[in-house]
């Protein structure tokens, strides 16, 4: 019952990190079809960040990603008018040249890593690192509560962006339907900008985030980018809650397997992987619906 | 009464909360020319991916020469000779027209190899008028010859039954005509085919009988002399503004 | 058909073969890694290039083939034998994750693949009858350097031909069409999940004898080496960079790469900036020319031919 207990409760506190890591990906996704493997680099980017205004200016890892959000907000934006932009747009279908692209971005983040912080295993160590608190009779450690509260906040934050502006609203929009959007006056470079903003700036606050409860080396990021990947398949990249309900399934996965089975640490991210593997064959609709925009293609007329 | 090469019972597809197919039913005989018509989303693609494979529908039947192909994928459906083109052509820019019908040819139900094939794509360029542009690159033409490429590559599969989808979309009047003279050659040597069409006229010419369907549901079968002066049929299209009807 | 790339293709090939008459140990070297690259390049091309389907995850059929050798030489077989059998390994395995993974269209199964890379990378490392992450050392005997620099190199040459062949036949064809519409292809009755598992099957097969060949040569392996992501990653970018799609684009690219390689680890400097490189590449590659440099050379070929003909 205990054990129960304490799944659901690291679940749901691993969940809202994994949403805010993922919804970043997806939201690329959703206005440009494009895969930006170049988030597991901003995620690594966004702890190393983190890490650095940590020790040069003793700032708190988690006030810094105040600082992180709108410095990467940029970054993206940099990224997306320098780069991407350049890129010869295929009509809807999402393309190798991006994912190529962007991946040679990520190998070129991870260089600038290595050269600025050495290929050490870094971490961060604030006064309540190692403390812990009990909720509902279960221990969580202080920093994965603060770390469940920003991304609870920054996913809050995300849903009124959303629906209250009209940033949010044409993101949506074009995430939905492209053509009506543009259509309708949508300035697709700028909104597209935009997304590519917002997208690394969450990659950047997550990275921030794990910072604080793993250790980390430029290598980071990638098997967090596949839980990311996981996270969208499973629930979609048109809402937050789709995110968010992914989120749930893979940290539940995860947790469960952490307490239920003896397989170790080092496997663990290997079997949630392969349990996804799993689901593709026994439901290939996936969850409903959504998974059929990567499966196959309905005509929809 | 001979047994209908093509027979739909009851065939739903629901796409989330949208109901696209209700109830439709109707059976096509061999050598017929079956034209489906009905406003703008009134679910004739849908109809023909379901036939096609390429959907699978949420309930009812489809007996091609009399066995179930309901929920069987496309290439499995055209290996059994029943195919379609689509309504933007979508053709293999990168190869030339001969590749592209020798896809067909090597693919389809005739599983055409070496000479043969080349012999059977020959033929098929000569007979849909693109002979001449054999060698040329399919994203070099223009767009009657694209959409002559689309039913030339699904000739080539050798089909009982050809499914086409608006294909006098976007042509002028004398290549309806011609296209129209192309349709009954198609059936003079043999097979069935069905027509989703919104040119009226195209349909009223060429058709045997013809299916109306509208917002998913059965509205008028018949002749198409019948049809077309419906009540019901005439008010479809009214209350939803057909342009080139 | 004596075309010149033919031509040229046979007699490096004849020479290739010939050489261990003429040149000394380290030049034969370096053409034993050019073989091994072009044979990587080629294979992936296979699936990667014909057929569209990009996957990041190939170290894991080189380990395959790797493992296979090593652990099967260590139970008495002999290492030639055991060759057919890593291939046959990799093919299933292939076929194992394409089943799932080819239901995922485009860059979703890209990604899918790194995962798979992943998972087996760690599978080695942690798994006991593999040796950990020690790895393991093939039993001693006596190891003949020129009958693996002449199996490398008979290995190079028949990939290039099959690839030749491949693309010429009905089945590159399936390939081809699967890579640029494949509903369309499906349309004309092209089943695509037999199709992209065969050809990822074929190209699993051909990596993994390669594999057991670098085994026998090197004859160590660890899962550092054999199924790291960044061998995955060399292996795509060969093709990518030297023409993707086509025959002599990746043997192009394992050209470059061969030289880069060896230029790099030369240059102290530049041993560590390889991430850097190969990244700057892609973007370059991506942005200006994604045909790579087949592509290149052939869009100044046709600027210089207009040129030509308009001028006369």
């Amino acid at each position: 019952m205990q054990d129960i207990a304490g799944v659901l409760v690291n679940s749901v506190i691993s969940a809202a990190l994994y949403a805010t890591m993922a919804y970043g990906l997806a939201v690329i996704y959703g206005v440009m079809r494009i895969i930006n493997l170049a988030h597991a680099g901003f995620m690594m980017l966004g702890a190393y960040t983190t890490f650095a205004l940590f020790t040069r200016f003793s700032l708190d890892p988690f006030l810094s990603l105040l600082v992180v959000a709108p410095l990467f907000f940029g970054g993206g934006v940099l990224l997306h008018r320098t780069v991407v932009r350049r890129l010869p747009r295929s009509s809807g279908t999402p393309s190798m040249e991006s994912l190529l692209l962007l991946f040679g971005v990520w190998l070129v983040l991870q260089n600038l890593a290595y050269v600025i912080w050495s290929g050490d295993t870094q971490s961060i160590l604030t006064s309540y690192t190692l403390k812990s608190v009990s909720l509902l009779g279960v221990r969580v450690g202080v920093p994965a509560l603060l770390v469940f509260g920003m991304s609870a906040l920054s996913l809050l934050v995300l849903e009124l962006v959303l629906h209250r502006t009209y940033v949010g609203k044409a993101v949506r929009a074009v995430t939905q339907n492209r053509d009506a959007a543009l259509l309708s006056g949508v300035n697709a470079d700028r909104i597209s900008a935009a997304a590519f903003g917002i997208g690394t700036a969450f990659a950047g606050i997550a990275g921030g985030m794990l910072s604080t409860l793993y250790a980390f080396t430029p290598d980071f990021g990638r098997s967090f980018l596949l839980k990311a990947f996981c996270i969208i398949v499973l629930g979609g990249m048109e809402s937050v809650t789709g995110v968010a309900a992914g989120a749930l399934v893979l940290a539940l996965l995860e947790n469960g397997l952490a307490v239920w089975t003896t397989i170790p640490t080092s496997f663990q991210d290997a079997v949630s992987f392969a349990l996804l593997f799993v689901a593709l064959v026994v439901f290939p609709q996936g969850l409903p619906g959504l998974f059929s925009r990567f499966a196959r293609r309905s005509a929809i007329r | 009464m001979p047994e209908p090469i093509l027979s739909v019972k009851a065939l739903k597809k629901r796409f989330g909360g949208l109901l696209a197919l209700s109830d439709v039913s109707f059976s096509v005989t061999e050598g017929e020319i079956f034209g489906v018509i009905g406003p703008n989303g009134a679910g004739k693609t849908t109809l023909f991916s379901c036939l096609v494979g390429s959907l699978s529908p949420t309930s009812g039947s489809i007996l091609f020469r009399g066995r179930e192909i309901a929920g069987l994928p496309n290439y499995a459906v055209v290996a059994r000779g029943l195919v379609r083109t689509h309504q933007i052509a979508r053709p293999f820019r990168d190869m030339t027209v001969e590749a592209n019908v020798s896809i067909g040819a090597h693919f389809g139900a005739g599983h055409r190899r070496g000479a043969d094939a080349r012999r059977r794509v020959a033929e098929i360029l000569e007979r849909t008028g693109l002979g001449e542009r054999a060698g040329s690159l399919a994203m070099a033409l223009p767009i009657g010859d694209l959409k002559r490429l689309e039913i030339a590559r699904a000739l080539a599969t050798e089909p009982a039954v050809l499914c086409l989808d608006e294909v006098m979309g976007g042509l002028n009047p004398s290549e309806i005509v011609a296209a129209m003279s192309l349709i009954r050659a198609i059936r003079d040597s043999g097979l069935t085919v069905l027509m989703i069409e919104h040119h009226v006229h195209a349909v009223a010419g060429v058709t045997d009988r013809v299916l109306v369907l509208n917002f998913g549901e059965m509205i008028a079968e018949g002749v198409p002399k019948d049809v077309l002066r419906n009540p019901k049929v005439v008010a479809a299209y009214l209350g939803d503004d057909a342009g080139d009807a | 058909m004596m075309t010149f790339p033919r031509v040229a293709a046979a007699v490096f090939g004849v020479l290739a073969l010939a050489a261990p008459l003429m040149l000394e140990r380290g030049t034969l070297n370096d053409v034993w890694s050019l073989a091994f690259a072009v044979i990587l390049a080629s294979a992936w091309n296979l699936l990667g290039g014909f057929a569209g389907q990009v996957s990041l995850g190939y170290s894991a059929f080189l380990g395959i083939g790797a493992y296979a050798t090593v652990l099967l030489s260590l139970n008495g077989m002999n290492p030639f034998l055991t060759l057919p059998l890593g291939a046959v390994l990799a093919a299933a395995f292939s076929v194992l994750i394409g089943l799932p993974a080819f239901r995922l269209r485009g860059p979703y199964f890209t990604i899918a693949t790194i995962g798979v890379g992943e998972v087996v990378r760690v599978c080695a490392s942690s798994v006991s009858f593999t040796g950990g992450s020690s790895g393991l050392r093939m039993p001693p005997g006596s190891f003949d350097f020129t009958l693996n620099y002449l199996s490398m190199v008979a290995l190079a040459i028949a990939v290039v031909a099959l690839a030749a062949f491949v693309k010429r036949s009905a089945f590159g064809q399936a390939l081809a069409a699967i890579r640029q519409d494949i509903d369309a292809a499906e349309s004309l009755g092209i089943d695509s999940t037999r199709f992209k598992l065969l050809a990822h099957a074929l190209s699993a097969a051909l990596v993994a004898v390669a594999g057991g060949l670098y085994a026998i040569n090197f004859q160590y392996i660890a899962p550092g080496s054999v199924f790291d992501f960044r061998l995955s990653l060399s292996i795509v970018l060969m093709p990518i960079v030297g023409g993707v799609g086509t025959i002599a684009g990746p043997v192009l690219g394992a050209l470059v790469f061969s030289t880069l390689q060896v230029k790099l680890l030369s240059i102290p400097a530049l041993r560590d900036s390889y991430l850097f490189l190969y990244g700057t590449l892609l973007i370059v590659v991506m942005l200006f020319e994604p045909k790579g440099i087949l592509g290149l050379v052939r869009r100044v070929l046709h600027r210089r031919l207009r040129r030509f003909y308009a001028d006369a």
